[in-house]
């Protein structure tokens, strides 16, 4: 399986925090990758870096072939980055706002077309799109922003806590999505959560996170035996225990 | 393609219905005001052209009879009224007169002594407003019975009209206005009256321009950071150059587009309260005389050098553009700095004070008649230059206007410069000022941490 993101000791420090200290993981193509770890472990700095937002201090990641610090263009032609919490242009229509998008990733009309036909498919807000983004709800902009995340079919989609503001339902929705895009057109995701139980529904493996250091990576089944913890929940509380040890 | 899509986006947000709205409001507003103007100032022009006299006899001898027959002479309409004692709101109350002159008793006696004698004046006050007593006063019926009496007492005394003529205006002044190494027969406060029309249009439209085209940008800038819209933008293949190109001419357009309506306006403004003011009017008696001396100066403005040809309006064009470009900069690095809508609201004090300052200070004074310190003060502020490019240009003050032109340059392209290198940095993201808000500062730097 060809790596579509190959990170290699990724590093990014702001005047006093080291948020990322030498972080390197692979995603290949059709798998899906979660990174999980507490609150300021570094999850979103590792992301944005990827995502070209903000420039490493040290270290690289090649996306589709592409370096971060050299090509930061081509790579965001690779990718979509969905962030937390993240909105939408609220005067504009949903669909106004999937066809603005979809002319930033693509120029020609009928492309533009398809993404946006897509797109209507994968959110299932019918006749809502053609409402401003300002009257829906958190759960429909989500959704929104999902599909407008997957609509180009990346290289690989970056999603920082993917199914925040969804009910159950939504949420197991959207998963079942991420897994159907990963298998049938072979995209490659890059998730954050803090839902371990999603986390282990969705991904293939994961990567624990804590104060920068990404302190184990593997498979779901695989971290269980190794730590004997009947969930991932359990293992991520032992990796981190673990660490705050050593 | 990117761009125009991008460009397309940010006129949506900025051209709005609200925005719209306010634009017809402001352009309504200044048509109502122009006509206002126009109906006070064509008030003054009819006072002057047709004067209306009315006066009340309580003498009533041969001397008044013939005085009110002169009047009639020279006044199209002559009013008498009757007073009643000292009540002398009564003859206004449910009338439309403004004021009237009262010839109390003993008035023929007095000048037929050849002493001073007295007259009443009653005047109307319905408002405070500046305008308010310069029509339907009295003061041009006095005027009249003086000459009546002049003349009456030069007759007594034996004085020709020319005599009269002299001893009233023993001397004669022709006042000459100088402007650099240029002369005309003018008098200074004419010059600087027909000035103070011209230009108060365009302080006032490069106010606007600026506080728009700040608060445009700004709040473009601040409600992607503010709606986490940003961080999505700016990880699609579009170069932050791009992005924010799209953000600046879509601000400049819209100030523009303000701008342009704000002209259109004020100009209809301006044209209701200068269409009777700077008319000729027949005779001697003018109603610009009532207001200021302000009289058509037009050849007197070419032969002092104080029209701008078609070369001086471009450079105040051109000007005015690096003006807009350095407010455009400026506005990226304060839209950057803001975290919330109220902060967003706070940017635009800094671009206030800077448009103020110079604002005021042009107004009153001549920024470069000032003493050093002050000067180099108000010169710093980059604005100020576009406050004084009309008149640098009018008095020929070139080098002053040139290097106000260059260091407007210099600002903008240092300004820009940091802007650009705020934008394509990380601290677009990260930075924020947070007035003493400890917590959200807290929070803002655990979610970069993350």
């Amino acid at each position: 399986m060809a790596n579509v993101l190959k990170v290699k000791e990724l590093s990014k420090q702001y005047s006093k925090v080291l948020a990322a200290d030498k972080v390197s993981f692979e995603i290949g193509e059709g798998e899906i990758f979660a990174l999980i770890g507490p609150n300021g472990a570094g999850k979103t700095t590792t992301i944005r870096m990827i995502s070209t937002l903000l420039t490493p201090t040290s270290g690289d990641a090649v996306v589709a072939g592409y370096s971060i610090k050299k090509n930061p263009e081509k790579v965001r032609e690779n990718i979509t980055y969905l962030p937390d919490e993240a909105g939408a242009y609220k005067q504009m229509t949903g669909i106004k706002y999937l066809r603005f998008m979809a002319g930033l990733f693509v120029s020609d009309l009928d492309r533009i077309n398809a993404c946006v036909d897509r797109a209507k498919n994968i959110c299932g807000l019918g006749d809502r799109l053609n409402d401003k983004i300002g009257s829906y709800s958190r759960g429909m902009i989500r959704k929104l922003l999902l599909a407008r995340a997957v609509m180009t079919k990346p290289k690989l989609a970056i999603l920082d806590e993917p199914t925040s503001g969804l009910d159950v339902l939504n949420a197991i929705e959207i998963r079942k999505m991420i897994r159907k895009l990963a298998e049938e057109e072979g995209m490659s995701f890059l998730l954050s959560s803090h839902n371990m139980l999603e986390i282990e529904f969705v991904s293939d493996r994961v990567g624990i996170i804590s104060k920068g250091h990404l302190m184990v990576t593997g498979r779901t089944d695989e971290l269980k035996e190794r730590y004997s913890a009947p969930n991932l929940e359990e293992v991520f509380e032992r990796v981190v225990k673990e660490n705050e040890v050593h | 393609m990117k761009f125009i899509n991008l460009l397309k986006k940010e006129l949506s947000e900025l051209i709005n219905a609200q925005m719209i709205f306010g634009l017809v409001i402001s352009l309504s507003l200044f048509f109502i005001m122009g006509n206002v103007m126009q109906s006070v100032t064509d008030e003054l022009k009819e006072d002057s052209t047709h004067p209306k006299v009315n006066i009340c006899d309580l003498d009533d001898t041969e001397l008044t009879k013939d005085l009110i027959s002169s009047l009639k002479e020279s006044c199209e309409k002559v009013n008498i009224i009757s007073v009643q004692g000292e009540n002398y709101a009564a003859p206004m109350n449910g009338s439309d007169i403004k004021g009237y002159v009262v010839i109390p008793k003993g008035f023929t006696e007095s000048v037929e002594k050849g002493e001073k004698s007295e007259l009443i004046s009653v005047n109307k006050v319905k408002s405070a407003s500046m305008f308010s007593s310069l029509t339907g006063g009295t003061d041009g019926t006095i005027a009249l019975i003086n000459s009546f009496v002049t003349s009456r007492l030069a007759e007594q005394k034996g004085l020709s009209q020319d005599d009269l003529s002299t001893l009233e205006s023993p001397v004669t002044i022709t006042e000459n206005t100088v402007v650099a190494d240029k002369s005309a027969k003018i008098s200074v406060s004419s010059v600087l009256g027909k000035i103070t029309m011209q230009n108060m249009l365009l302080p006032i439209i490069i106010l606007v321009l600026i506080m728009m085209t700040s608060q445009s940008l700004i709040a473009s800038i601040s409600n992607e950071k503010i709606d986490k819209t940003l961080e999505t933008l700016l990880s699609t293949p579009v170069s932050r150059g791009t992005v924010i190109t799209a953000k600046m001419l879509a601000a400049a357009i819209v100030a523009m587009i303000n701008a342009g309506v704000m002209m259109i306006g004020f100009s209809a403004y301006s044209k209701g309260m200068t269409s009777a003011i700077t008319s000729d009017l027949p005779g001697d008696v003018s109603v610009s005389d009532a207001i200021g001396g302000l009289t058509s100066t037009n050849d007197a403005f070419r032969q002092l050098g104080l029209s701008l040809g078609a070369f001086d309006y471009v450079l105040v064009g051109v000007q005015l553009f690096v003006t807009i470009m350095i407010c455009l900069a400026l506005s990226i690095i304060l839209g950057a700095l803001v975290n919330d809508s109220k902060s967003a609201q706070t940017m635009l004090l800094p671009i206030m004070m800077m448009v103020m300052i110079p604002w005021f200070v042009s107004m009153f004074t001549d920024v470069n008649a000032l003493p050093t310190v002050p000067k180099l003060i108000v010169n710093a502020i980059p604005f100020t230059h576009t406050f004084t490019a009309i008149p640098n240009l009018m008095f020929g003050n070139m080098k002053e206007f040139w290097t106000g032109f260059v260091y407007q340059l210099i600002i903008f392209a240092v300004v820009m410069f940091f802007a650009l290198k705020l934008f394509k940095s990380d601290k677009i993201l990260t930075m924020s000022l947070n007035f003493g808000q400890k917590s959200r500062f807290r929070k803002s730097s655990k979610t970069t941490e993350d």
